[in-house]
């Protein structure tokens, strides 16, 4: 083509060129930078014809869609397991959550029944499924209503239905409900006497059984004052200030405390403890000395004795929470006692005119109403639940539970709910859920492989390169050390040095870091002997021994002749090793060798379905990440094979 | 022919001597002290007949003398590897090592290694062996039969299959078909190897083992066949495309000559190691196998030896899995002279 009035080129144009050049050929770089330049198109042009071998590669490789969208897929599972982490700020290795184990996928944990939405009456909840009572005395349940491994379900039973019911409580596997005649109902899980009077439940010591006059008689339900429940108990207190307990005391061991309590006027249930106040109004009872002992006016804040800071005031109402308790003291100020977790947002400053009127704890946080009808938060913040939704006013009842709140109107219509969801994959049997945990363990399962494969790479390729490069005794002594590795069998050493160096005081970062060495040392011989072989074949090539002839230099030869030609043959094997690390380390910590709990893998993330029956119940603490597992490992490997097919000039295109 | 062999038999001697020695370097690492423990224990035996500001100088003497009898009175691992062999003397003056019968002894079974693994080598063998040929069956027609009919949708089909099958975790195939055939269809046990509480004989004791390997073994065959499926195929199309194929269908050959007969002695060159090796494997028992079956093989005992700090069943299990890998190696270089007359083995 001639450019014989060529103007000087500026230096942008020129790196745009080039860069056309090099990504997409000469033919764009001449149809786009050189159109003016209007050439014979009764010609052909030579540049529409010369293909390099990378490029017709490329071209093969981008006629097959399999094998991009697997590259496409595996950018993206790349992108999702190294920034997902990023967004997931409220993620931690070793979060549990007993109330949230064993939850299948559910996303309604917060749809409340359209029946429901414009005559509520109460909501309560304690754990991964919500009840609601409306005016007209219907109960309603959402969430996830079947419970664990059991056939048992909290669905509403028809007796239920067809009842009118006064008042309504939820437990972490049971719910309780009053009728408008007195009558107790309960239903669920009852193994441990959470409601009704079965065998079980009135021969066990570790059980107190539901009260024979309640189970018979029922209750006089004008004069109950409280019905709520716990982990796996349940109370109603009355009026007079006498209160009925029932459930597991293996759960709640100062249970017995409060059985023969005659004088007490409010009471609630932490995870472990039950908590009420007696008619002094003084003090949190608990039967336990020194427990809830001290108070304080804000999470941060520093705890006093509970009898100077009271300081004459009455505690009027209490409500709890998994391990604190929120105190509504008579001159309509918050106290708090115990313990909150370290996210936790802090006790709002509630502006001046206006009046804390009521308080509900869900399982961490606690949601104030003020007689303003405005909403505050705080406490616990894992699952948004304390993060109150802006411009909410003029509400008249708030109701919170496990993570959830439910602002309602004066008329008793639905207004907005904020807090968790649910969970897409389930959670496992600590309560952590799935999907955060198959991000960050794909973030180490990828990490292990890819550093594994440099690491393999890296030694593989040196030693290989001595080998074909010197030859002679330097190649024999490569080879035959290469072949005592590889007939070192891979699991059981791995076994053995993983369980040594546990044994040594790691930080779980440099555990990690040893895994991958160990696997990339114990894998090189396969990266050596190739590239030995890539470079003998290439020395001995023609056009090595025309470059030679040519004078070329020697490093010149070595890089820019003989090592594109053994990169496409080591690129092959990086995508293959890459999968096959994987595949290796997601064993090892199957095994419990390898990456150990509380740091996720997709591989001891499925420890738990080795057993049978936990993989048929459980089935999706095991379905989604061993497929996703599979899923990239079938991407890599079309990948792998692909470039291969690609890259040999002697496969043919139908291959 | 013969000198190659006692060249080879010499090297794999060296290496096995050479790794050995360094395996047992790196197992001094793991945390277990047979002679503490023991001297502990008897110390705890005599707790009432020593007075209580003696027990120090009693431990020590136990110590001592536990420390002498299994040879571990001394730092210098080179003096440790070479008692552990069984060339250089115990204390006592004897030499007490492999090359005496000793092959150590297992902690946790009480007993020694060399009677341990009896049982448990022989169940390993016998479901590897009926698992490898069940492999090599299946993988060979299929791979054949899709190299001849390359392109077509029933080799995509089991390409895709095998492709699939080859990028899962042997683990993952494991419990889908655990919970398909024992927790869903109901067909075979979830674990164990006979009827509990059954005293069985003759027959039914065959037929009773049988039922209760028949989930394991069908396992590994599906957990094997992928990937020497994959191979298979790749060096049959290899094989398929040589000149002397051609020349064979010029000559006007039969199809199934041309395959079975031409084709195939090509292809096996490439497959000789991959052969060999899984037949030597099923010495090593199958780790992820066993342990997810709770099958008394070779890799259960191993994992649980590992679980447990079993230093000298470690050892020895390790130790196997090392001479056969080196064997193997042997075995499948000889091969390549009988298979490929153009390998001149006796270099």
């Amino acid at each position: 083509m001639a450019k014989d009035n060529k103007k000087p080129e500026n230096i942008f144009r020129k790196l745009a060129r080039w860069f056309v050049r090099f990504f997409m050929g000469v033919k764009y770089e001449e149809k786009w930078f050189f159109k003016d330049q209007k050439s014979d198109d009764s010609v052909p042009d030579d540049s529409d014809l010369i293909v390099s071998p990378g490029k017709q590669a490329f071209q093969r490789f981008t006629s097959r869609k399999f094998a991009v969208v697997s590259v496409f897929v595996v950018l993206i599972m790349f992108a999702i397991v190294f920034i997902g982490p990023l967004f997931m700020e409220k993620y931690s290795d070793s979060y549990t959550e007993v109330t949230l184990k064993n939850l299948p996928p559910n996303r309604s944990m917060m749809k409340v029944p359209s029946e429901l939405k414009n005559d509520i009456k109460m909501i309560d909840s304690y754990g991964p499924f919500t009840v609601g009572l409306s005016n007209a005395g219907k109960v309603y349940v959402w969430g996830c209503k079947k419970i664990g491994a059991s056939d048992a379900t909290v669905a509403v039973p028809e007796e239920v239905e067809n009842d009118k019911i006064a008042m309504v409580a939820a437990g972490v596997d049971h719910i309780i409900a009053i009728s408008e005649t007195g009558k107790i109902y309960g239903w669920g899980n009852d193994r441990f006497g959470q409601f009704g009077r079965s065998e079980n439940s009135i021969n066990s010591p570790t059980i107190e059984a539901m009260p024979e006059e309640l189970y018979n008689n029922g209750i006089d339900v004008a004069h109950v004052k409280k019905l709520t429940c716990g982990y796996q108990a349940s109370a109603i207190l009355m009026d007079d200030g006498k209160v009925y307990i029932w459930g597991n005391k293996q759960a709640y061991s100062n249970m017995d405390y409060f059985l023969e309590r005659e004088n007490i006027v409010d009471i609630d249930f932490t995870l472990n403890y039950i908590v009420g106040i007696d008619s002094k109004r003084n003090s949190i009872v608990t039967g336990t000395k020194g427990l809830y002992a001290m108070a304080k006016t804000s999470i941060g804040g520093e705890t006093e004795k509970m009898f100077t800071f009271l300081s004459g005031r009455k505690i009027v109402e209490i409500t709890a929470a998994t391990s604190s308790i929120c105190m509504l003291l008579d001159d309509g100020s918050i106290a708090l006692s115990g313990d909150f977790p370290s996210d936790s947002i802090d006790v709002p400053v509630i502006p001046e005119g206006e009046q804390v009127v009521d308080i509900k704890a869900g399982n961490y946080h606690y949601t104030c109403l003020t007689d303003k009808g405005n909403v505050y938060s705080f406490g616990g913040d894992h699952y948004y639940q304390a993060q109150v939704p802006k411009n909410l006013t003029g509400v008249s009842a708030i109701y919170a539970g496990s993570f959830q709140n439910y602002a309602v109107d004066s008329n008793g219509d639905f207004m907005k709910a904020w807090g968790l969801k649910g969970f897409l994959f389930g959670t496992d049997d600590v309560g952590a859920d799935i999907f955060e945990r198959v991000i960050a363990g794909g973030r180490i399962t990828m990490t292990v492989g890819a550093v594994a494969v440099i690491i393999e790479v890296i030694i593989g390729v040196i030693l290989g390169c001595l080998a074909g490069y010197y030859g002679s005794w330097v190649d024999i002594l490569i080879m035959r050390m290469a072949e005592v590795f590889s007939s070192i069998p891979t699991i059981p050493i791995m076994m053995i040095l993983t369980s040594i160096i546990a044994q040594m005081s790691f930080t779980t970062n440099e555990r990690l870091f040893m895994i991958m060495v160990i696997l990339g040392v114990l894998g090189w011989p396969g990266f050596a002997s190739i590239t030995r072989a890539q470079i003998l074949v290439a020395r001995e090539s023609e056009y090595v021994t025309a470059a030679q002839a040519m004078g070329v230099k020697e490093r010149r030869i070595a890089f820019k002749h003989i090592l594109p030609n053994i990169i496409s043959v080591i690129l092959v094997s990086v995508t293959l090793s890459f999968a096959a690390s994987m595949q290796t380390e997601t064993s090892l910590s199957f095994l419990g060798f390898g990456v150990n709990y509380p740091q996720p893998s997709w591989g001891n993330m499925l420890t738990r379905a080795s057993n049978a029956t936990a993989a048929k119940n459980f089935w999706w603490q095991w379905v989604f990440t061993s497929a996703i597992l599979v899923f990239t490992s079938v991407c890599i490997n079309t990948i792998g094979d692909t470039l291969r097919d690609v890259m040999d000039p002697k496969s043919s295109n139908d291959r | 022919m013969g000198r190659y062999i006692a060249k080879r038999c010499f090297y794999i001697l060296a290496v096995f001597v050479l790794l050995s020695f360094l395996l047992f370097n790196l197992y001094r690492l793991m945390p277990a002290n047979r002679a503490y423990t023991d001297a502990k224990t008897e110390l705890q035996g005599l707790k009432n007949s020593i007075p209580a500001d003696q027990r120090d100088a009693k431990f020590d003497e136990l110590y001592l003398k536990y420390q002498r009898r299994y040879g571990t009175d001394t730092n210098n691992n080179l003096v440790l590897y070479l008692r552990w062999v069984g060339v250089y003397p115990l204390y006592d003056g004897k030499c007490n090592g492999i090359f005496q019968g000793n092959f150590g002894f297992s902690y946790e079974h009480n007993k020694p290694v060399i009677e341990l693994i009896g049982p448990y080598l022989r169940n390993s063998m016998i479901i590897g062996a009926l698992s490898e040929v069940l492999i090599l069956a299946i993988t060979i027609l299929l791979g054949i039969k899709c190299a001849v009919k390359k392109g077509t949708g029933f080799d995509r089909g089991v390409q895709f299959v095998s492709l699939i099958g080859f990028s899962t975790p042997s683990f993952i195939t494991y419990i889908m078909f655990i919970l398909l055939f024992s927790s869903i269809l109901h067909i075979f046990p979830v674990q164990g190897m006979k009827t509990p509480g059954s005293d069985y004989h003759g027959m039914r004791a065959i037929l009773d083992t049988l039922y209760y390997t028949a989930l394991p073994l069908i396992c590994l065959t599906f957990g094997g066949l992928a990937s020497v499926t994959r191979i298979t195929r790749a060096s049959m199309i290899d094989a398929l495309s040589l000149d002397c194929i051609r020349t064979a269908r010029a000559k006007g050959l039969k199809e199934k000559t041309v395959i079975y007969s031409h084709a195939w002695r090509n292809a096996l060159v490439p497959l000789v190691s991959i052969f060999v090796g899984g037949f030597f494997g099923i010495i090593g028992g199958a780790i992820m196998l066993e342990t997810m079956f709770g099958f008394k093989g070779m890799g259960l005992l191993f994992y649980n030896a590992v679980k447990n700090a079993d230093y000298d069943l470690i050892m020895f299990i390790n130790i196997v899995y090392v001479f056969i890998g080196l064997v193997a190696n042997l075995v499948s270089d000889l091969c390549y002279g009988i298979v490929d007359p153009r390998v001149r083995i006796s270099r």
